[in-house]
């Protein structure tokens, strides 16, 4: 397979997964710095060009809620799930484990069907 | 740490007035934090190579606003499929025979450079060329316009989320032939067949009372090749009338039949076919000036008729492939 197309869908699936793992990390009150490393210890390496844009959009959107505070001496951004962000992330969460429990019965039919 | 005050405003240019200083307060906070944590693991201030690497993982200043940016296009993919199509069509059917004309007129007409001698060939596929360029754009410059127009009033009016399955053209086959176009077709030959042996028949042509045409002894050949070629066409389209749809065999019929009438029409343009006409009130010497006239200009026309048969028997071969791979 070409390296350029499994890379392409590789980044589509992760493209909502993102959101996902962003909102259920706000829960607790983080900034973008750490919110970056907190992804990445859990495996979910996020770059910077695509967090910023992605808070942004979730914070129009509702949301995420921010705001600017004086945490060692330099200005940061802190961002927290909103109380609509959480009814949304509980709402995503369900759909994924909806999504992940029918593909383990496709593959699981599938592995019956080929033993 | 200049060179990350440099990053910022590169970064800043491309932003929107109403969002760059929040963006870029953020993007600095997390660039410092970065810059920070790396100092603080390597125990000393990070050096100007090692900040330039860190601004290069970064990305380019442009790619990074564009980020921060909303996306958007000239013709949406809503519209792009359309716009392709469009595009294609006006390739079709408005500048391959623009093009194939334009050549055809160049190599028929002695008047025009690619006619004369050597290096002008040269100058005439310039010219072509740059006129065809010409075409090109503005055509394709035209529907892109009209599409980046529709686009807005797409978005805003969403007339394209109007529409109904049941006002969808029908299926269509293509290899079905519709019984209306093989009528037509049987009708037309009969048409040219009994107006052919009427008044084609013989080399000598009275028109009205006074004038006559006088043709070569080969118009023969044509007339019975012509007289043949129709009673096959009207002998397929009666079989396509009957079983409506295309055949491998009918269909290299098809083929064969259009390759011996273009093939005779190619032949008759360079025939010199009239031999002489006869008008009252006219010298002889005049008429036979006209004669050879009509029979130049028909040659001249040659390279047409050519094309024109290619593009028969390209649609013809192309009908073959189709029905054999259906």
């Amino acid at each position: 397979m070409n390296p350029d197309s499994f890379e392409n869908l590789r980044l589509e699936l992760r493209r909502g997964c993102l959101v996902l793992a962003v909102l259920a990390a706000l829960r607790r009150e983080q900034y973008g710095y750490t919110l970056r490393k907190t992804l990445s210890k859990h495996g979910l390496e996020i770059d910077e060009g695509t967090l910023y844009p992605l808070l942004r959009r979730l914070e129009t959107q509702g949301l995420l809620a921010s705001e600017w505070r004086e945490e060692d001496k330099r200005k940061k951004r802190f961002y927290l799930l909103s109380p609509e962000g959480a009814d949304v992330l509980k709402q995503l969460l369900s759909e994924w484990k909806s999504i992940d429990s029918a593909i383990n019965t496709i593959l699981k039919e599938h592995d019956h069907g080929t033993h | 740490m200049e060179l990350i005050e440099r990053y910022l405003q590169a970064v800043g240019f491309w932003l929107p007035n109403r969002q760059k200083d929040d963006i870029i307060a953020e993007l600095s906070a997390d660039i410092h934090a970065q810059v920070e944590e790396q100092e603080t693991t390597l125990s000393r201030k990070m050096n100007q190579a090692e900040v330039e690497a860190l601004l290069k993982k970064r990305g380019r200043p442009v790619l990074v606003a564009n980020r921060f940016l909303p996306q958007e296009s000239l013709i949406g993919p809503v519209l792009f499929p359309v716009y392709c199509f469009i595009l294609k069509v006006v390739s079709l059917c408005y500048l391959v025979p623009w093009l194939l004309i334009t050549i055809g007129l160049m190599i028929a007409n002695p008047a025009l450079p690619a006619n004369q001698a050597s290096p002008s060939w040269l100058t005439a596929l310039a010219t072509v060329s740059g006129h065809l360029w010409t075409a090109a754009f503005i055509s394709f410059g035209t529907v892109t316009l009209i599409f980046a127009i529709m686009e807005r009033v797409q978005a805003r009016s969403n007339f394209l989320e109007e529409w109904s399955p049941s006002k969808l053209p029908p299926a269509r086959n293509r290899n079905l032939i519709p019984r209306f176009s093989s009528s037509i077709e049987i009708a037309v030959n009969w048409v040219f067949l009994i107006w052919w042996a009427a008044y084609a028949h013989s080399s000598e042509i009275l028109i009205g009372s006074s004038v006559r045409v006088s043709l070569h002894p080969q118009w023969s050949w044509f007339y019975w090749g012509y007289f043949i070629l129709a009673l096959c066409n009207a002998t397929l389209a009666a079989a396509n009338l009957l079983q409506p749809y295309w055949t491998a065999t009918r269909a290299t019929l098809r083929l064969l039949s259009d390759a011996v009438g273009a093939g005779l029409f190619c032949w008759l343009m360079k025939a010199n076919i009239l031999a002489g006409i006869f008008l009252p009130n006219v010298s002889p010497q005049r008429a036979m000036e006209v004669t050879q006239a009509i029979n130049h200009w028909v040659a001249a026309v040659f390279p047409v008729g050519v094309i024109i048969a290619f593009v028969v028997a390209a649609t013809d071969i192309y009908r073959i492939i189709r029905v054999k791979n259906a």
